[in-house]
């Protein structure tokens, strides 16, 4: 991993940002692959919105009739245990994915940016201290790391959230710290600190700004990579309690496959096939986009 | 040795790019030719051609997204273009060497120096054997002047300097006694004393295996110590060909007379000691815009309306025996 | 080194014996009597002030002396070897096919870059990465063990070559998930490669694409390869966790899952201790190992 941040990035310079900015839009919507995963990825978020307003899939919990009735015309992915749509929750664990992926990935990029801004501008012990923190902590399984924040937290959404979360910045950290280690020392720094800005006003105002394209692209594969998590802390009986979740759903067919139900299984699988996928394209299109290095490679 | 002997002949020379905003012509329409124990140096600005016409030689246009369009390269009186892969791979180090800008990278870091050497031998002297081309390698070394050969022989790249790293580069292109030698930028990368010494390295090797030089040069000062010839490149065309007198002496086209002028130069009647330095005034055109006419007008002073267009692009044409100038308006 | 596995200490002590909630708690129920709690406290040396308790988890990491498990009753070392073996019959020949499988399908897209296979591979490998790893299993499980009957269901018998016919689609399972990420990740660093200066010099020299890539490119990408793949191998214990638990191998997994459903701390903390330890351990590996590989470390 060491040798993909030591990696001289050629354009970074100060005055990429807007035209960068502009032409990796433009390259963006030009890519109908990445067009196309950019709206189902809005479709997934406006399901979520209009579930967590309660305006579709309120009922997700009413029972519809027999136990486990194989997909047909009236509930197209079948009914679970307790005769409940196996549609109305998939679209129910849309919400949890969804916010699951977003608030995990809001948590690691403020803790990854914050302390690999500071670890690269500042240097020194301050760099030495946060280094041997993540290294740390990656030292730890991931799997033990979910396991313990859940402990501690108890179950249900919020440990989720913030397991995942505060299990997930290192990589971020890591590259956020190498890429601010290259640019502390550019002219435009100089120049902004030759007009007073504060350490503060450099580091945010002026660094940042040029690493951003890192935080986008990682903000995408977290988003994911959350998703996928919250299966398997499901798995683990430390996911989220009471309500559907793809997690859930796919842990249920654990007992239902013997039985021969495999809808919902199905369902959850495909609804988080499209979804995850989409992620995936959207976030190799902005790394092309905004990271001029890679370019000619795909 | 017969003298003035061609050994390559490259002939009206098309090469385009597809890129991101379209089709470029990165060198359109170039001739020259190489004589043996000869050097011809081609001269020109980043983006003028000079180093895709060499990788055309070499058959290494990046395809996609590059592709020779058109044009001969004669090589002892077969078309290089016609070549299959594998015959051009027969050809590449072993008959046409070329060495790179970039001494510092060029070389694979993993490998030690000799191996490298000795993958030339292997591949295209195999009926070598291991101490055959062991006893060759160290011979190569020490004649590119590189101090206890046997020593650096096992020694790896980085534990070479800039200048030794090109001596290896050197040793290697010309390990199978190439009848050519590409030099793309050799020296720009090396300090002032190093460049000297390369170049001079470059002359005597000439001098004793009898090969042809193309060396390709953004730097005239370069070419004045190395060549025979020079062509000047300008936004992929030839502008101007002459020996390296003329062309010094009584330059025919204003970019190779303001070239020359912004070399710096000690000598009290030019440059540094009349104060500022000349520069050729405005940018390089980009290769997707370029004017009808004359590529060069809009950073011309003496371009008049011919250039603009109403008479075409200008030819090469010659003006002395053995000067060729592509300009409707050749200085005097 | 050590700093990191102070740290790493540290860290499991805090998370475990200072703000995991009481665990008497959990192990006795709702109704446990203070008395009872304060008893079992002791019983477990939680009385014990916070630096001893500190200490002894650092002790634990040279010595494996861990303890006993709160709900077998066993001391954990002793568990460990126990699981140990069945766990690396199955991570072991999987680790090292779904290298191997996933070093050749990146070294054959690398070959053919940009081209129409290249393409479909890589977008396979991004839609086998968007299927969950609990879905592989039980398709897995389900059609090809149950249903058409080409693998054990599940099971596990000690010995070589007994255990061989249960570990099969385990592995198989193993390679395919991996399959995506690696591959993708393999293809970024030889490509990565593919743009130096050194690899127009070979071209130059006459070599073939395919000397090129197999001699020049591979030995300068197997410097990053090798950290990405040695720096798995302590995770292995417990990546196996989840095919483990389904496919009733009694390895070192099971036991982790067993510990995590039972709340069994000390369970779970050796574990996360032992794996951080190998983690140091193979980080020191790795730089050895790029001593080999690297000349400009061998040198420095």
């Amino acid at each position: 991993m060491e040798q993909v941040e030591k990696m001289p990035n050629v354009e970074s310079e100060t005055q990429k940002s807007k035209s960068l900015w502009v032409h990796a839009f433009n390259q963006l919507i030009a890519d109908p692959f990445a067009k196309f995963s950019f709206i189902i990825v809005g479709l997934y978020a406006l399901v979520a919105i209009l579930s967590g307003l309660e305006v579709i899939a309120g009922n997700w919990d009413m029972q519809f009739g027999d136990g486990y009735s194989a997909p047909s015309l009236k509930h197209i992915f079948g009914t679970d245990l307790f005769g409940r749509s196996v549609f109305l929750k998939t679209i129910k664990g849309t919400e949890v994915a969804m916010s699951v992926g977003l608030v995990t990935a809001v948590i690691s990029m403020i803790i990854g940016v914050a302390l690999g801004a500071t670890a690269g501008y500042f240097g020194g012990k301050i760099d030495e201290v946060i280094v041997w923190f993540y290294t740390t902590v990656t030292s730890i399984p991931y799997i033990m790391l979910l396991v313990a924040i859940t402990f501690i937290l108890g179950k249900g959404l919020i440990a989720v959230y913030l397991a995942l979360g505060l299990s997930s910045w290192v990589n971020l950290c890591r590259l956020i710290r190498g890429e601010v280690i290259r640019h502390k020392d550019r002219e435009y720094v100089h120049a902004a600190a030759s007009i007073g800005a504060s350490e503060f006003t450099k580091l945010f105002k002026h660094i940042v700004p040029n690493v951003l394209h890192i935080v986008i692209i990682n903000f995408s594969l977290q988003f994911q990579v959350a998703i996928k998590s919250e299966v398997i802390l499901s798995y683990l009986g430390l996911g989220v309690q009471g309500r559907p979740s793809w997690g859930t759903m796919i842990n249920d067919a654990k007992q239902e496959l013997a039985q021969g139900v495999w809808w919902q299984l199905a369902a959850a699988t495909l609804a988080m096939f499209v979804v995850v996928l989409s992620l995936n394209i959207l976030g190799d299109a902005l790394r092309d986009a905004l990271d001029p290095k890679l370019k000619g490679k795909k | 040795m017969s003298e003035n002997q061609k050994i390559l002949e490259v002939k009206d020379l098309v090469v385009e790019f597809n890129t991101d905003r379209g089709l470029i012509t990165a060198v359109n329409g170039v001739n020259f030719e190489v004589y043996r124990g000869k050097s011809i140096g081609i001269v020109g600005e980043s983006g003028s051609g000079k180093s895709v016409s060499a990788l055309a030689i070499m058959g290494l246009i990046p395809n996609p997204p590059g592709r020779v369009k058109s044009g001969i390269i004669k090589y002892h009186g077969e078309n290089l273009l016609d070549k299959s892969v594998g015959e051009m791979r027969k050809i590449r180090g072993n008959k046409i060497a070329m060495i790179f800008q970039e001494p510092m990278t060029s070389l694979n870091p993993v490998f030690n120096v000799g191996n490298q050497i000795e993958e030339v031998l292997k591949l295209h002297q195999p009926e070598l054997s291991k101490e055959d081309r062991h006893v060759k390698g160290v011979e190569m070394l020490s004649l590119v002047g590189i101090p206890s050969p046997e020593k650096r022989y096992k020694e790896y790249p980085h534990q070479l300097s800039g200048g030794m790293r090109q001596r290896v580069m050197i040793a290697m292109a010309l390990a199978c006694k190439p009848d050519i030698l590409i030099a793309d930028e050799p020296t720009t990368a090396l300090d002032v004393t190093i460049q000297a010494q390369i170049l001079e390295l470059m002359n005597k090797l000439q001098k004793d295996l009898g090969m042809g030089i193309i060396m390709i040069t953004h730097d005239l000062g370069v070419v004045a110590e190395t060549c025979d010839d020079v062509a000047v490149m300008y936004c992929g065309k030839i502008v101007e060909k002459s020996d390296v007198k003329s062309i010094f002496n009584n330059p025919k086209h204003p970019y190779t007379k303001g070239l020359i002028e912004s070399i710096p130069s000690f000598d009290s009647t030019s440059g540094a000691a009349k104060g500022r330095l000349p520069t050729i005034e405005g940018m390089v055109p980009s290769l997707f815009e370029l004017p009808e006419g004359c590529s060069f007008q809009d950073r011309c002073e003496f371009s008049t309306e011919d250039c603009r267009g109403s008479k075409g692009s200008p030819s090469l044409t010659k003006v002395n025996e053995g000067h060729k100038v592509s300009c409707f308006n050749p200085l005097q | 080194m050590v700093p990191i596995l102070l740290g790493t200490c540290f860290i499991i002590f805090v998370l475990f014996n200072m703000v995991a909630g009481d665990p008497t708690q959990l192990l006795l129920g709702k109704h446990a009597t203070a008395k009872q709690m304060l008893e079992l406290k002791r019983e477990l040396g939680l009385d014990r002030p916070f630096f001893a308790q500190y200490l002894d988890i650092v002790k634990s990491a040279f010595t494996f002396d861990f303890g006993r498990s709160w709900s077998t009753k066993q001391e954990i070392i002793e568990m460990i070897k126990i699981g140990a073996m069945p766990s690396l019959t199955v991570s072991i020949p999987a680790f090292i096919l779904s290298t191997i499988v996933s070093i050749a399908v990146s070294l054959i897209v690398s070959f053919f870059r940009g081209g129409k296979l290249d393409r479909i591979m890589v977008f396979a490998c991004v839609a086998m990465m968007s299927i969950s790893s609990l879905a592989y299993i039980l398709f897995a499980q389900k059609f090809l063990a149950y249903e058409l009957g080409l693998f054990e269901i599940s099971g596990y018998e000690p010995g070589f070559p007994y255990f061989i016919p249960y570990i099969l689609l385990p592995v198989l399972i193993w390679v395919v998930l991996n399959l995506g990420p690696d591959v993708r990740f393999y293809r970024t660093i030889i490509l990565d490669e593919i743009y130096q200066d050194y690899v127009r010099t070979a071209r130059a020299k006459g070599l073939s694409e395919k000397m090129i890539l197999f001699k020049h490119v591979l030995k300068n990408a197997m410097i990053p390869i090798i950290t990405y793949v040695v720096i798995q191998i302590p995770f292995l214990i417990l990546g196996a966790l989840l095919i483990e638990s389904f496919f009733g191998i009694p390895g070192l997994g099971g036991i982790t899952l067993n510990a995590i459903n039972s709340s069994d701390f000390p369970v779970i903390r050796a574990m996360t201790v032992l794996s951080a330890v190998a983690y140091i351990i193979f980080s020191v590996i790795t730089d050895v190992l790029y001593t080999l590989v690297d000349p400009r470390v061998r040198l420095k």
